[in-house]
């Protein structure tokens, strides 16, 4: 009976979430593409599902968030990191990768959010784990390297279950895959893509208070980035550089009005590096008629003021990792680390929806290939990199 | 300097309207310490409105057209709507607090528990997160007063006044100011307000000269419930992107802390608030904060650390609130519920 009445309530709340976003005309598009093998396997899923009158290409939004299995277990599970789930961003980007590959395979999937939201203690976390696991799961994706202390718990715990660290490493357990990824590389071709296109005053708020890797590997190689540009063009650029707010990932009235106050005082573009932050530095923006990057995802489809978005492959690593426990190859990667970078296409800019005009495409590319080709290194040390003295930056931390 | 005004008067101006909506109740005889609750009921009601707004396509078109006039009407219209349902949840207390004379600081402490776990429950019925937003855009496009909406060019120099009056602005503060004015006068200068103030002094009295103390309890606490959810949407709408997240960062309980220290005057009430919004602007953003124009950003280079500016606004109002307590004058029938019998 109660069960019954859960699942009642779950697919109501179900319909109600998809009445109240079926009206807006925000999509966001399949984020990187899928597998190659994926669409010969969902086509032989397809009959059963009933679902072969769907075009192959179905973006992740097409796919619930919440899903129902006949049997009440869950194959793959998805442990949220601090911040929302449809922050549009890390979260929403890595659980689109677990849902594309359920989906394509014909897996039940479910999310698990630790309790106490952006308080989350590591226990919080090893309950949503130790939830997952015996919710069936056959593959746990773990979002955010604060997941650590928390997984090291439960994987040794749960020895047979393979977990995945998305922006993790190997902490020394055979069945966890750590992935990360070269986030200075996606700054930098950020930064560097905004001064060639002739900005010079710039922002970079990030999350998680300077103690998020990714964050800061971002920061990094956008600070990078934007001094070469300016080597390369003769100038000198500013650039405002802040931790102050968005600790949690979250947007908050005191980030716009810092947010406000750059853009006021010139700040002409700024990279809102974390979740939701991006919805208080994108409302200073069209405030104020200034430009914003975006982060992780393409986030352009959320604002006229996004310039570009600093990418990193999460939908993709996900599927790729999640693929390898369906193939039995997971030894391959469990137990180490893996870091995806530039070779791997796994970061990067969305060069099909920036709204560049004086930075080329082609430029871009040749870019993106030195990156590739490791031609063009890129420094990833930012504990002791960040505050040297830059040649063509002047950069206020604040 | 523009700066600092317009980011003043967005913290400034829900504080101002909320701590009103506390003087309504208190001057009824009736303590609402549930502000903070109706202010957080009243965001969401708002924001839940515009989306739904949005999501029928009803003013899709006029956005596209930039017909401003049409998107501000949306906006009046979502604040007229968080006002309705803030009096109805008000309702709740004033039932309690009148009719079955329960213990009012008890009754607005339950509100104020029960609004951020009803509205976080429903937020993920509908949006399935912990946050409720614009389906699409964002507060600024849609609703933000510029010079571009009024014709103007984007270039274009309005002076010093029209710079930070006309633009970047948004019609719900100058709506709130408004109505500040509206409801003071009201309070102070009519028969209605004569007799609300006599119910929160001698309830006693009042009902001997024929006024009914129960329905003048109401209106005050019913007005109290109405300005109290419009503030809550001013404020998601003005300060926090239009989003609603069961939360409005204390601003309720500062609205109380502002009504003590303007001693339940609305005069006083205005400049206590504007003194806690511009601090909390100043927090938020000292280091772009240049009052003379030379392009020097002095509280930046003073080199005190960002945490300090951070508290300010809380201690200002510790050290002015010691102050000024002393003096202040508290509706004598306040909290305590009218027996009829009672003399």
């Amino acid at each position: 009976m109660n069960k019954k009445l859960l699942a009642l309530l779950l697919s109501g709340s179900m319909m109600l979430s998809l009445a109240a976003c079926g009206g807006g005309a925000a999509t966001t598009p399949a984020p990187e593409e899928s597998k190659a093998a994926e669409p010969a396997q969902s086509q032989a899923a397809a009959p059963v599902e009933s679902k072969a009158a769907e075009p192959a290409e179905k973006t992740a939004d097409d796919i619930p968030d919440n899903m129902t299995s006949a049997d009440g277990k869950y194959q793959v599970a998805f442990i949220t990191d601090v911040g929302q789930l449809k922050d549009k961003s890390f979260n929403q980007g890595t659980y689109d990768g677990v849902k594309l590959y359920a989906d394509a395979n014909g897996l039940s999937y479910k999310y698990y959010q630790p309790a106490n939201g952006d308080q989350a203690t590591d226990d919080d976390r090893y309950d949503a784990m130790k939830a997952a696991v015996e919710g069936g799961a056959e593959v746990v994706v773990c979002a955010g390297f604060m997941q650590e202390a928390a997984l090291t718990k439960a994987a040794g715990e749960f020895a047979d279950v393979p977990f995945v660290f998305i922006d993790g490493y190997p902490i020394g357990l055979d069945n966890v895959a750590g992935i990360s990824f070269q986030e200075e590389q996606s700054g930098y071709l950020a930064g560097y893509a905004v001064v060639q296109e002739g900005f010079e005053k710039l922002g970079f708020s990030g999350g998680g208070g300077g103690t998020n890797p990714a964050c800061c590997r971002f920061g990094y190689g956008f600070v990078q980035g934007a001094n070469a540009a300016a080597a390369n063009l003769g100038k000198t650029v500013e650039m405002n550089y802040s931790w102050e707010y968005g600790a949690s990932f979250s947007a908050s009235p005191e980030l716009q009005t810092m947010a406000n106050g750059w853009y006021t005082t010139g700040t002409e573009v700024i990279f809102a590096c974390g979740g939701s932050m991006f919805q208080s530095i994108a409302a200073a923006a069209s405030a104020n008629d200034g430009f914003v990057v975006g982060v992780d995802v393409d986030q352009s489809f959320e604002s006229d003021a996004v310039v570009t978005s600093a990418m990193k492959g999460l939908a993709s690593a996900v599927q790729w990792a999640v693929a390898k426990v369906y193939d039995n190859t997971f030894s391959e990667i469990g137990g180490q680390g893996t870091s995806l970078g530039a070779k791997d296409d796994a970061v990067g800019l969305p060069t099909a929806t920036w709204s560049m005009e004086n930075f080329a495409v082609a430029d871009y590319e040749e870019m993106f290939a030195d990156i590739a080709a490791g031609k063009l290194d890129i420094d990833a040390d930012y504990e002791t990199g960040l505050e040297q003295d830059w040649s063509n930056l002047k950069l206020n931390i604040q | 300097m523009t700066f600092l005004i317009q980011q003043t008067l967005l913290y400034a101006v829900p504080l101002m309207i909320v701590a009103l909506a506390g003087v309504f109740a208190e001057r009824s005889g009736i303590i609402n310490l549930a502000l903070e609750g109706i202010m957080i009921f009243g965001a969401f009601v708002g924001v839940l409105f515009i989306r739904i707004m949005q999501g029928m396509d009803v003013f899709q078109a006029a956005f596209a057209a930039k017909n401003w006039m049409a998107l501000q009407g949306m906006e009046l219209l979502a604040m007229a709507v968080a006002a309705l349902l803030g009096a109805v949840f008000s309702l709740l207390l004033s039932f309690a607090s009148v009719n079955l004379r329960a213990d009012q600081t008890i009754g607005g402490t339950a509100l104020n528990l029960m609004a951020p776990a009803l509205v976080l429950f429903l937020i993920r019925i509908i949006a399935n997160q912990n946050t409720l937003q614009m389906t699409e855009g964002d507060a600024a496009s849609w609703f933000m007063i510029k010079k571009t909406t009024l014709g103007f060019d984007r270039k274009a120099d309005l002076g010093f006044l029209g710079n930070t009056l006309l633009h970047q602005v948004y019609l719900a503060t100058y709506v709130c100011i408004i109505l500040f004015i509206v409801l003071s006068i009201l309070l102070y200068k009519t028969r209605f307000g004569l007799r609300l103030r006599s119910c929160g002094e001698n309830p006693q009295a009042a009902d001997s000269l024929g006024i009914n103390v129960y329905r003048m309890r109401y209106a005050g606490t019913t007005i109290s419930g109405a300005l109290a959810g419009m503030g809550g949407f001013v404020y998601a709408l003005t300060t926090a992107n239009c989003a609603s997240t069961g939360d409005v960062a204390g601003f309720g309980f500062l609205a109380l802390a502002v009504m003590i220290f303007g001693n339940w005057k609305p005069g006083n009430i205005a400049g206590a608030a504007i003194l806690f919004g511009l601090f909390k602007c100043v927090a938020a953003s000292y280091a772009s904060i240049d009052i003379n124009g030379d392009g020097v950003y002095m509280l930046a280079t003073l080199g005190i650390s960002s945490h300090v500016y951070r508290m300010l606004p809380y201690i200002i109002t510790l050290v002015v609130l010691a102050f000024t307590s002393k003096k202040s004058r508290v509706p004598k029938a306040e909290g305590i519920p009218y027996d009829k019998g009672q003399r």
